[in-house]
């Protein structure tokens, strides 16, 4: 019955099939006040169905194009259109290489890792360079904090050093964002870039580095949420925020988890509540190129006789993202793994959380481990 | 309703001249043809010839129900239904030796099959798998609607100059019952590990001009909500139905559980409703336009900790073929057994017991 794919509700839906209209073409030629007396609504919402219907009825119409599915394109084009796609780097060289060169745009990409591992630095430096040159994924590797906090200021790295240029949405639901621990990454960035310059221009000195720090930490937008309802809320406006913003290109959750590991009673509703989340998040990263990282904590899991580490949220939560990168300890030193991806090979690469942010370890970089 | 109805068979009405009246008259008195139908026909005689116009209500009655009896499909035989698989259920090769071997030769066409299992368990790289080595050997058009980000056209490049490439893993065959499963067979495949920054080894696409060729045999199609999936279903299907031009031979979703799970359950019937008129909606493509169709499903938590597959026991009935995944752990080695076959499982039947 072709009523039953219109976005109404069940009971107008419900109505309509016992007043006998089945197919859309049979709503084409009905007027509203008409409706509304066979189906006994107000007009109001017998205008809300023709409107559905008819749009509906647009779409199975359409012609013009031999695509198959209006809208679609073919994986040449993703090809093609995917070359000419910035990722954001993490500043840390290794951790880039195993993730494919940064964090990737219209993905959306979970980080989790234990409590001081560096989420929150990397959400930082994503934040700061996307605006700034090759900052580190800092903040990532050092504890969660470390992690977001990198993130929200790499992003704004300029086009001509390597970056996106663009701004950053920072939502914090743990009220952990440190503004002192971004402005030294945002400063450690700039001082970056500066070197860069210094290397790659020294002929040409009338190019001055005009940005300051203070305007990186300007172009994150910083959101605090306090409840579960205030973060459906939010990410319900986001896509208007973002598309007021089109600057925006990557928007950081830090934590996605902590209001829903409390809370909530009802398990199955919050797997449906977390699960269209996800979908909405997936649908800014597409529509509008930009990239989502969530950061998730990590809870004790009971599998095959012993407890281990995984990522909170559960099972039905692994499904829905992207990209999943847990942060873990080997020793005293950070590592990254890819634990999902569709496109990247399951790999590992040490990390450090300095106090300019993330930074490839020191020592050397032949620790990648392919698997 | 029936207004609609007749103007859908106006050229036939017309030229009795009295179809508007007709139509009007017995809206008036039914409402719709579902009434007309639910209703025995002494009765409706019966009530007809009540009214004034009982003549032409009557009239009216045997048009709208003789119209009905003409909309039923034509029946088939056994013979006709062997003939119509043999010619065009056709077996589409997945690319991989092993998985080939476990589905005795790949994805029918018409089928309706189900990819289940764990996060990271290899699915949407079966997805990617399949889909570019049906754009390659069959020329065929591949669908793809992707609800998780997750179609990645570097890897089909990568996977594409692969394909060739399989080797060295043994099949075994296993029959173990489980309480919860039976494991009729049992294939292990490797992910093919990949580096993005390495180019694909070259060898059967050595042109350029022959994988955009076959890359443009793919289109994919982001969806985020059920109703924008079953949107572009039906769209394909009228599609599919006005031209005959480019044949499609496999549509992908990945992942179906993705887009229901956040309508299903809670109070109101209404997501299991979508949920059963997208399976539905899948099996009528399959089978009219000759395709094979994928789906993936998610596992979650059930009883006792142990995973089962997601969307429940209604949606348990509506693949024709159902694959369990699941993966080594941290390795690139997965795993697939059948959990739900229309003839493999039969022919295994015996070995169970």
């Amino acid at each position: 019955m072709e009523v039953s794919r219109l976005p109404i509700s069940a009971s107008q839906r419900g109505k309509l099939v016992s007043a006998g209209y089945s197919s859309l073409s049979s709503l084409s030629s009905i007027s509203p006040s008409h409706l509304a007396t066979e189906l006994k609504i107000s007009e109001n919402e017998a205008l809300e169905i023709l409107k559905a219907a008819s749009h509906g009825c647009r779409l199975d119409s359409f012609e013009g194009s031999h695509a198959i599915v209006n809208g679609a394109q073919t994986a040449w084009e993703m090809l093609q259109d995917e070359d000419m796609l910035t990722r954001i780097t993490t500043s840390c060289t290794d951790l880039d290489n195993i993730l494919g060169g940064g964090i990737s745009c219209k993905e959306v990409t979970e980080i989790g890792g234990v409590p001081g591992i560096g989420k929150t630095q990397l959400g930082y430096l994503f934040a700061i360079l996307d605006f700034c040159i090759n900052l580190e994924l800092l903040l990532l590797l050092r504890g969660n904090r470390n992690y977001r906090i990198q993130l929200a200021v790499n992003v704004q790295i300029p086009a001509d050093y390597g970056g996106l240029g663009g701004k950053a949405i920072y939502i914090d639901t743990e009220g952990s964002f440190m503004v002192e621990r971004a402005m030294q990454i945002a400063e450690a960035c700039i001082k970056d870039m500066l070197e860069y310059d210094g290397l790659l221009r020294k002929d040409s000195q009338t190019r001055h580095l005009k940005m300051q720090p203070k305007e990186l930490l300007g172009n994150i937008f910083y959101f605090r949420i306090c409840s579960y309802t205030e973060q459906i809320a939010m990410i319900n406006f986001l896509e208007k925020f973002v598309s007021e913003h089109r600057d925006v290109k990557v928007v950081i959750i830090d934590s996605i988890t902590l209001h829903f590991r409390q809370d909530f009673d009802d398990m199955a509703l919050r797997t449906r509540v977390l699960s269209g989340m996800a979908l909405k998040l997936m649908k800014l990263a597409k529509t509008f190129s930009l990239a989502v990282v969530l950061l998730n904590q990590v809870t004790t899991k009971y599998s095959e006789g012993s407890f281990h580490l995984s990522l909170a949220l559960g099972d039905s939560w692994s499904h829905a993202c992207t990209n999943r990168v847990i942060l873990y300890w080997n020793g005293n030193e950070r590592y990254a793994y890819i634990d999902k991806s569709p496109s990247l090979r399951s790999a590992s690469a040490p990390y450090s959380v300095t106090a300019k942010g993330i930074r490839s370890l020191a020592s050397n970089s032949k620790r990648i481990k392919m698997m | 309703m029936l207004a609609h109805f007749f103007k859908g068979q106006q050229a036939s009405l017309l030229k009795t001249g009295y179809s508007n009246a007709i139509s009007n008259e017995l809206r008036f008195f039914f409402g719709s043809v579902e009434d007309l139908l639910i209703h025995d026909l002494y009765v409706l005689v019966a009530l007809a010839e009540q009214q004034s116009n009982s003549e032409r209500l009557k009239q009216g009655i045997t048009q709208v129900l003789s119209i009905i009896d003409g909309q039923h499909q034509p029946w088939l035989n056994g013979m006709d239904l062997l003939e119509d698989a043999q010619q065009n259920k056709h077996l589409l090769s997945t690319g991989c030796e092993r998985i080939d071997f476990l589905l005795q030769g790949g994805l029918r066409e018409g089928h309706l099959t189900e990819l289940v299992g764990p996060s990271s368990s290899g699915k949407t790289q079966v997805c990617l798998q399949v889909a570019s080595n049906v754009a390659k050997e069959y020329s065929g058009s591949v669908v793809f609607f992707d609800t998780g980000n997750s179609f990645s056209p570097k890897r089909i490049e990568q996977i594409l100059g692969q394909l060739s490439d399989h080797s060295d893993i043994e099949v075994k065959l296993l029959f173990v019952a489980s309480s919860f499963y039976v494991y009729h067979s049992y294939v292990r495949y490797h992910v093919c590990p990949c580096n993005p920054f390495l180019k694909p080894p070259f060898n059967i696409l050595q042109s350029n001009k022959l994988l955009e060729q076959v890359m443009n045999n793919i289109v994919c199609h982001p969806v985020f909500d059920i109703f924008t999936l079953l949107d572009v279903l039906h769209q394909l299907e009228s599609k599919l139905r006005s031209q005959g031009g480019s044949k499609v031979r496999l549509l992908i979703v990945d992942s179906i559980s993705s887009l229901i799970t956040p309508i299903l359950g809670g109070s109101g019937a209404q997501g299991h409703a979508l949920m059963i008129s997208a399976g539905f909606l899948l099996k009528e493509l399959a089978h009219r336009h000759n395709l094979s169709a994928v789906v993936t499903n998610h596992m979650v938590g059930g009883e006792g900790g142990t995973l089962k597959p997601a969307l429940g026991e209604s949606w348990k009935s509506m693949p024709h073929v159902r694959l369990h995944l699941f993966r080594d752990s941290k390795s690139s080695i997965c795993n697939m057994s059948i959990l739900r076959h229309p003839y493999i499982v039969s022919s295994f039947a015996h070995m169970i017991l």
